[in-house]
């Protein structure tokens, strides 16, 4: 293959490692809410507000005239020339009711807040299904957000897939899981979420490892060209080694092998640390090898 | 101007690249930079490792070895993914077809960079804004019934631009006459940079 023109997306677009923990902390903070429809406890909704301050504070970084936000958010509404077919668009609307959300089931979490009257109405909100359903269904769609947002990048095949919003979604519902085994460490939260997580992050590990290898081999046998090379870097190339250690050693076979250690001896906090940490960096690592594997479609060949 | 939603453009502006007649001397190239960029004439777009210019060369082998040359840019597509994915519709259509950006609408996210399938957006290092043909000086030509900056440079009569909505326009004879191809046609952009096959 004699490819003249292989640009790399990430030395002309930059969408690299600022972007991978963008999409990270987007992931931990959406499928978090989901997960926080269940659970209701403190450390899960501060660590789902500060994920996407943090994440969103990566991403305003990444902007090249983050100083003309302001601006543009002033002449779009003033010219009504807001872009409905962009995910992007999307995304800043979705983040920023999940965003509100987040905040105001902190608030109903912090019992200092509460001592405040008209902070009081964030609690009866937080006890309510439909008002946490919502919550979640924001988490969920930010999650499906940060997939789309590359899946409609036209000029990198690699990525125009349907699989990367699964990909992303199951990836970060990997790293909930994990968040949840740390909080059972930290002693946040019981016996019975962290037994009934090990078991759901060992399902969630085998679908992860399905989706990775048919995102490289279906991008690999009937992608473009792009796609092909793209992935070539991913699963034998200069990216292989993120690919094979961290997303899929480190990301997967560690935690699923410590599940099932734990499965047989029972859990030890050591073990659940290391399999959690583990855990987290392989979805961090999923995300910028997928990043930084992008090319564009070669116009000569 | 700005193409208003359910408005068609009254003009289809496009560029012609005759590749039999270009000598691949480079003139469009530094002309484009020198009018609309001029202060990155000393200055590489890191990414392409050429100067930072919206027409970008690209350099391979044909199938017997022998070298070869392709001048790309900005197609102006018709069905242009960086309109689509522009968040807050600063990348636009204009009443002349062309597809342009409206700098107060731009938060430099990139996301028309990683759009285009041609990769013929640059992100430029001071502004912040991502550069692609045509740039601000060349609208001014074309404004006061001039041709871009490409077109007045070439020594080989090889460019032209001009609207394909008028039957007698030189770009119009020229593609009706000569065979002529677009890039990734199956992308299905609808672009409006032609290439020229040959001239006989």
């Amino acid at each position: 293959m004699n490819v003249a023109d292989l640009t790399l997306q990430a030395d002309v677009a930059h969408w690299s490692w600022t972007i991978a923990i963008f999409l990270w902390f987007v992931g931990i903070a959406g499928m978090g809410s989901v997960a926080y429809y269940f659970s209701r406890k403190a450390p899960l909704a501060i660590t789902i507000l500060v994920s996407l301050i943090v994440g969103l504070l990566f991403v305003v970084s990444h902007l090249t005239r983050w100083w003309n936000l302001p601006i543009t958010i002033f002449y779009a509404i003033m010219e009504f020339s807001f872009n409905f077919q962009s995910w992007m668009f999307w995304g800043f609307a979705i983040l920023s009711v999940h965003l509100v959300l987040s905040a105001i089931v902190v608030v109903a979490n912090i019992p200092f807040l509460q001592r405040f009257w008209f902070l009081r109405w964030a609690a009866v909100l937080n006890k309510s299904n439909l008002f946490l359903g919502l919550f979640a269904f924001a988490g969920f769609g930010s999650t499906v957000y940060s997939g789309f947002l590359l899946s409609t990048a036209a000029g990198v095949p690699l990525w125009n897939t349907a699989l990367i919003p699964v990909l992303w979604v199951i990836s970060a519902s990997v790293a909930t899981v994990a968040l949840i085994e740390l909080f059972y460490v930290l002693g946040w939260t019981d016996e019975r979420e962290a037994a009934f997580g090990l078991r759901l992050g060992m399902g969630l590990d085998v679908m992860k490892l399905l989706a990775v290898l048919a995102f490289i081999h279906i991008s690999l046998t009937v992608g473009t060209m792009g796609a092909q090379i793209g992935a070539a870097r991913m699963f034998s190339g200069d990216l292989a080694l993120m690919t094979w250690v961290g997303v899929i050693g480190i990301g997967i076979l560690l935690p699923l092998a410590i599940g099932g250690l734990s499965l047989l001896i029972g859990k030890k906090k050591p073990l659940l640390i290391v399999s959690s940490v583990a855990a987290l960096a392989g979805v961090l690592f999923l995300r910028a090898v997928v990043l930084l594997a992008g090319v564009w479609e070669p116009l000569v060949i | 101007m700005r193409l208003r939603r359910g408005q068609e453009p009254t003009r289809r502006l496009a560029h012609v690249w005759n590749e039999a007649n270009c000598t691949a001397c480079g003139a469009c190239i530094i002309a484009c930079t020198a009018t609309n960029a001029p202060e990155m004439m000393h200055r590489k777009e890191k990414g392409w490792n050429s100067l930072a210019s919206n027409i970008r060369r690209i350099e391979s082998q044909n199938a017997q070895g022998r070298p070869t040359m392709m001048l790309s840019q900005c197609q102006h597509c018709e069905d242009a993914p960086c309109v689509h994915t522009c968040p807050f519709g600063a990348v636009h259509y204009t009443t002349d077809g062309l597809v342009d950006i409206d700098e107060r609408l731009c938060i430099g996210c990139s996301y028309c960079v990683a759009a285009c399938p041609y990769n013929v957006r640059w992100m430029h290092p001071e502004t912040g804004l991502p550069n692609k043909c045509m740039g601000s000086a060349c609208l001014e030509l074309v404004a006061a019934n001039q041709q871009p900056a490409c077109v007045q440079a070439c020594p080989a009569n090889a460019r032209d631009f001009g609207d394909l909505n008028d039957p007698a326009s030189s770009v119009s004879q020229t593609l009706r006459r000569l065979p002529n191809r677009v890039l990734l046609e199956t992308a299905g952009t609808k672009p409006k940079y032609f290439i020229v096959e040959s001239s006989s």
